[in-house]
């Protein structure tokens, strides 16, 4: 069945290295969002399964996204991706209900790996 | 005239300084102690005779300290890094420096900064774009300048400044430092090769 995924960062760069670390043959579809806003947005609409998130965005960053998320039920997993790699920045985000922490650049075998943990790759 | 990364270059260099950026936030949280907010890094390419006006643009009137460090290797140039003057004041003490500091211990906090965010900006963009690249000892510029005076444009053998625009917060201080790469007309070309083939790979 087709996963849909939303890659929310503001680098138009490091949307494309994170679809460049995806599965190849992994059956998804992939919306992608610019900032926080566009994010929330995106999600409200209502279907995404997985969010991939950056946390130092204009407008909402991840931490803001997270709290509107957690607010409204999060109905989606969430996986955050920064280049924000202090111990506290994942402990925060995992408090606020993402699933996992990777940090850039993504390395596309940490990333199977965690989307194996949790189930989302079969 | 001074050559410019396209926009494609522009946006790719951001992202990798970003990378960078936040292995240097990581690096001095830890020896702070403390959560560092980082702001998103923002980059300009700016021909060398505006480079007075760009750093007083980043601090306002204001006296700065600044240290500077070459490097050289798959691109050559030179980093600056600016901080008010307040504010290193307050990063020495976060960096573990109690009570009033003499010349050269204040010395010697500018130069582990420039060497800490120099190293993480221009080493992490370098590591990336598969380029290898060393260091020169840094070295200091001043104290107390006036930020229309940290640098001559006319004692430059450059033509483009590639500036960074990245501040680091920590909780109830505002501690910010600025990075001003400067590069050869040329080296700018080797850096936008560089990038494409980094392009290439996506």
């Amino acid at each position: 069945m087709t996963v849909s995924v939303l890659i929310v960062d503001d680098s138009p760069i490091a949307r494309k290295m994170l679809r460049k670390a995806l599965p190849a043959d992994w059956d998804i579809s992939i919306q992608e969002a610019g900032d926080g806003v566009q994010a929330i947005d995106i999600y409200r609409q209502g279907g995404v399964e997985l969010m991939f998130l950056d946390l130092t965005m204009p407008n909402i960053d991840g931490y803001g996204v997270l709290e509107v998320l957690q607010a409204e039920g999060l109905n989606c997993i969430v996986i955050v991706v920064s280049a924000d790699v202090q111990p506290q920045a994942r402990e925060r985000v995992l408090a606020m209900g993402a699933i996992a922490f990777i940090p850039k650049p993504v390395n596309p075998e940490g990333l199977q790996e965690v989307l194996k943990q949790y189930g989302i790759l079969v | 005239m001074s050559l410019r990364l396209n926009e494609d270059q522009t946006a790719a260099l951001q992202e990798l300084a970003n990378i960078g950026m936040g292995q240097a936030g990581n690096s001095i949280a830890r020896i702070w102690k403390e959560f560092v907010h980082l702001s998103i890094p923002k980059i300009n390419m700016v021909e060398s005779t505006r480079i007075p006006e760009l750093i007083h643009g980043y601090v306002g009137d204001t006296e700065v300290s600044a240290s500077r460090q070459a490097f050289h290797g798959g691109f050559r140039g030179e980093v600056l890094v600016i901080v008010t003057s307040n504010d290193r004041n307050g990063l020495a003490h976060l960096m573990g420096y109690e009570g009033s500091l003499d010349i050269a211990e204040r010395e010697e906090v500018l130069l582990d900064i420039v060497n800490i965010l120099g190293g993480a900006c221009v080493g992490g963009i370098a590591q990336q774009v598969g380029a290898e690249i060393g260091f020169s000892a840094p070295s200091l510029i001043g104290e107390h300048l006036n930020p229309l005076e940290v640098i001559k444009p006319n004692q430059l053998a450059i033509e483009t400044a590639l500036s960074l625009e990245v501040r680091f917060i920590v909780e109830n201080r505002s501690l910010s430092a600025h990075l001003v790469i400067l590069l050869p007309n040329n080296e700018v070309k080797a850096l936008a090769d560089l990038l494409d083939q980094f392009l290439c790979t996506l």
